[in-house]
């Protein structure tokens, strides 16, 4: 700590260098933070998955549908407590670009089997007494201004309908870009296919330690059926679909890295010049008894200082963007909330110092080696 | 007075570590931005090449994909027997295809993703051209017998020839493995139509296809089935029905690249303005005598630019060495309109790789302009005596 005010010192004694590196730095950091946001948030899904829910779907493809009459075969298996139809409608709110996910689910059993998503009693009571009746996230009411009482029109492509609905609620928590309606208001207007026929099952279980059970026990059930099934826990079923984006991970990955070894490569660069521009000060330093650990740690510190200033106002800066601006209204697609991860933030903070120490290493073991006649001779 | 090209070289070789740590920071933000656009042109270019020029898709009236179509096997009838539809003797160069799809998990991992299966008719090879089987040989009609795409047998797992998968019911044994020239096809099963029809018990296609006569008779048909109210079917030349699908994936894609290579772009700015500042404060006596013996401000000015620009054009030009070897290189990736996978090659072409160096030039360019005009600036004296 004696030499901090030393440190400081020589961090401002190019005040334009210094600006530039940490603006640099900065934007890096900012931008690795937005890449390892889309990998967390891409990961939400199996990451905050129900540890008590499972999925059933059809063991083909998901373009094949099960029977309804299933529901009560799966909820007679000892330790599921209740069964649903869950089934993707794939409507479209007047232009393809409003993409949200829309679900046909029994409107009954919705509260029990995903309690995260909270609504009033009394909203719960209008959504489970008006069959033509939905309930809306609260991100769709921001994006597109639902309100209780409209009436909004879906278009499925899949069911060839235009189907209108009526938000009867606005649930917060979870996914808030989702819109549920009734399975029986689908069911009533389906073309003679999709008749008695659902999309998905979603199960909640009465003790997580029931679920591998309970997938086996289902999937089991219907195997030598028309519509043999796959039944996984939540969390598996997110994760399949995670997976389906193929390279998208290490693609992200790669270009973190690219990014990274850019900063090791900006930061190594001007900490070189800067240490090199001082061979001079460090004879002086060495002259006047000051031993090379000592100088060395002026440097590396000067570089972990840089490193934590610019650390700092890019990791705050993109706490505050992402805070204060839910980037997740205007990433189109699955994206259903954009806010790094803690873990996200810290990393960022000791890449930054990794990167700093780094790039200051090798000029600095070059330049304090110099013997004091050697050092004071340089022309730098 | 222009300063000799070789004043600039020489700089650059003394200072040979800081030169090319500006290059390569440089290379590095092209890599990336060659990188994801080289995906997105992947993506382009095998949707708008997999369309035939004459070739209708027809579909129901209201889909937006072969996934969630139907043209029924009377409709179909009607439709190939339209006026303006190629004739191979007696027949008119017309098929249904159906399409479903089944998840098969990726090789070396448990997940996996939903591959296209697509039922083809006999006429189907002359409607689709490049197909090519590269092993085994062609399924039988009327056998549950498979052909899988080279690509896609060579990513999931359990698709290669020999190999049985099932629908519903029914077990499928892939005879042999086709490429199709780097079009859609090439993230398909095929199989025989009627077979899958049996096999899902549903007769009803997912798209017809027909060959027009001409460029006139196309729109002809097009507009003769879209406007037939009885129909309920929408027609479109096939070649718009697959650059139509290009917007999510790539335009996604194009996005990415923006705001990624903006924001290195911004760092590697500032970057190479630290070190073109440290270089012309190093060079300030340098630049004094060049005044002295002549040299304009100007010149100056243009010699320091024209320094930085060159390195930055080497960076670039590394930065495209780096991507070259991802070119051709086959990946693939969910199609999130039908949750199927499309299977694509990295593409790095020479438009791309133009608009890399002159994306690298403005790195350069921007980055040295405010040290440059500061070399130009010194007054003899002073760069002298300092």
């Amino acid at each position: 700590m004696r030499f901090a005010k030393l440190i400081l010192k020589n961090v401002l004694r190019n005040k334009r260098r210094t600006l530039l590196t940490i603006s640099s730095l900065v934007v890096s950091l900012f931008l690795i933070i937005s890449l390892a946001t889309i990998l967390t948030e891409f990961e939400r899904g199996s990451q905050e998955a129900n540890p008590l829910r499972l999925m059933t779907r059809h063991s083909v493809a998901l373009t094949f549908l099960l029977p309804i009459a299933d529901v009560q075969r799966i909820e007679a298996i000892p330790g599921v407590r209740k069964v649903m139809p869950f089934t993707w409608f794939g409507g479209i709110y007047k232009d393809e670009k409003n993409f949200f996910g829309n679900f046909a689910v029994d409107a009954k059993k919705m509260r029990e089997i995903y309690p995260e998503l909270k609504m009033s009693d009394s909203e719960w009571q209008a959504f489970m007494a008006d069959r033509q009746g939905a309930m809306v996230g609260r991100k769709l009411v921001k994006l597109y201004g639902f309100a209780p009482g409209q009436r909004i029109t879906l278009k499925s492509p899949i069911y060839n309908k235009d189907v209108e609905f009526i938000v009867r609620g606005v649930y917060t928590g979870s996914d808030e870009k989702t819109l549920y309606f009734h399975h029986d208001y689908l069911n009533e207007l389906a073309p003679e296919w999709a008749r008695d026929k659902a999309g998905m099952f979603s199960a909640l279980a009465t003790s997580p330690d029931d679920v591998p059970r309970i997938s086996q026990a289902v999937d089991s059930m219907f195997v030598n059926t028309d519509a043999p099934t796959k039944t996984e826990s939540e969390r598996e079923f997110a994760q399949s679909f995670e997976a389906m984006s193929g390279g998208v991970k290490q693609f992200l990955y790669g270009i973190m890295a690219a990014i990274t070894f850019s900063l090791v490569l900006v930061m190594g660069n001007t900490m070189a010049m800067t240490v090199r521009e001082r061979t001079k000060e460090v004879g002086t330093l060495k002259a006047i008894g000051f031993k090379r650990p000592t100088i060395a740690a002026l440097f590396v510190g000067e570089a972990i200082l840089l490193a934590i200033i610019g650390a700092a106002i890019g990791i705050g800066g993109a706490m505050l963007l992402f805070r204060s601006v839910d980037m997740s209204l205007y990433i189109p697609g699955f994206f259903v909330s954009f806010i790094p991860e803690t873990e996200t933030l810290l990393a960022a903070f000791v890449l930054s110092i990794l990167v700093g120490i780094v790039s200051v290493v090798y000029s600095t073991y070059r330049v304090t080696g110099l013997t004091i006649a050697e050092a004071l001779r340089s022309t730098e | 007075m222009a300063l000799p090209l070789k004043y600039n070289l020489r700089n650059l070789v003394v200072r040979k570590g800081s030169t090319l740590a500006t290059a390569f920071t440089i290379g590095l933000t092209v890599a990336v931005f060659l990188l994801v656009m080289a995906l997105a042109r992947g993506i382009d270019q095998t949707l708008s090449s997999s369309g035939e020029p004459l070739n209708v898709i027809v579909l129901r009236e209201g889909s937006t994909a072969e996934l969630n179509s139907s043209v029924t096997r009377e409709q179909f009838n009607d439709l190939m027997y339209l006026d303006g539809v190629v004739r191979e003797g007696d027949q008119p160069l017309a098929t249904g295809e159906m399409i479903t799809l089944i998840y098969k998990p990726r090789k070396g991992m448990t997940q996996g993703s939903n591959v296209t299966i697509r039922g083809v008719g006999p006429m189907s090879l002359k409607l689709h051209s490049g197909f090519q089987t590269v092993a085994g040989r062609s399924f039988q009609p009327g056998l549950t017998e498979a052909v899988v795409s080279k690509r896609i047998a060579e990513r999931f797992q359990g698709l290669d020839v020999g190999d049985k998968f099932r629908i519903q019911t029914t077990d499928y044994t892939v005879v042999g493995l086709f490429d199709s020239g780097g079009k859609a096809f090439e993230s398909e099963i095929w199989v025989d139509a009627n077979s899958l029809s049996s096999t899902t018990q549903n007769p009803t296609f997912s798209s017809v296809l027909l060959r027009a006569r001409d460029e006139s008779a196309l729109s002809a048909l097009t507009k003769r089935i879209t406007d037939d109210p009885k129909l309920h079917l929408k027609a479109l030349s096939e070649r718009t029905f697959y650059e139509d699908q290009q917007g999510v994936a790539s335009g996604a894609l194009k996005g990415l690249a923006v705001f990624i290579s903006f924001i290195m772009a911004v760092g590697a700015g500032f970057a190479g303005m630290n070190t073109m500042y440290a270089s012309v404060a190093r060079r300030t006596k340098e630049i004094g005598t060049l005044r002295v013996l002549g040299f304009s401000r100007s010149s100056i000015l243009i010699a320091f630019l024209l320094e930085s620009v060159g390195v930055a054009l080497i960076g670039a030009a590394l930065g495209i060495l780096l991507t070259l070897p991802l070119n051709f290189v086959s990946t693939g990736t969910s199609n999130w309109a039908t949750f199927s996978e499309i299977a694509f090659n990295f593409r790095v072409t020479p438009d791309l790789m133009i608009s890399a160096l002159i994306f690298g030039a403005i790195i350069g360019f921007i980055g040295s302009l405010l040290p440059s005009i500061r070399a130009s600036r010194f007054r003899i004296v002073e760069a002298l005596r300092a």
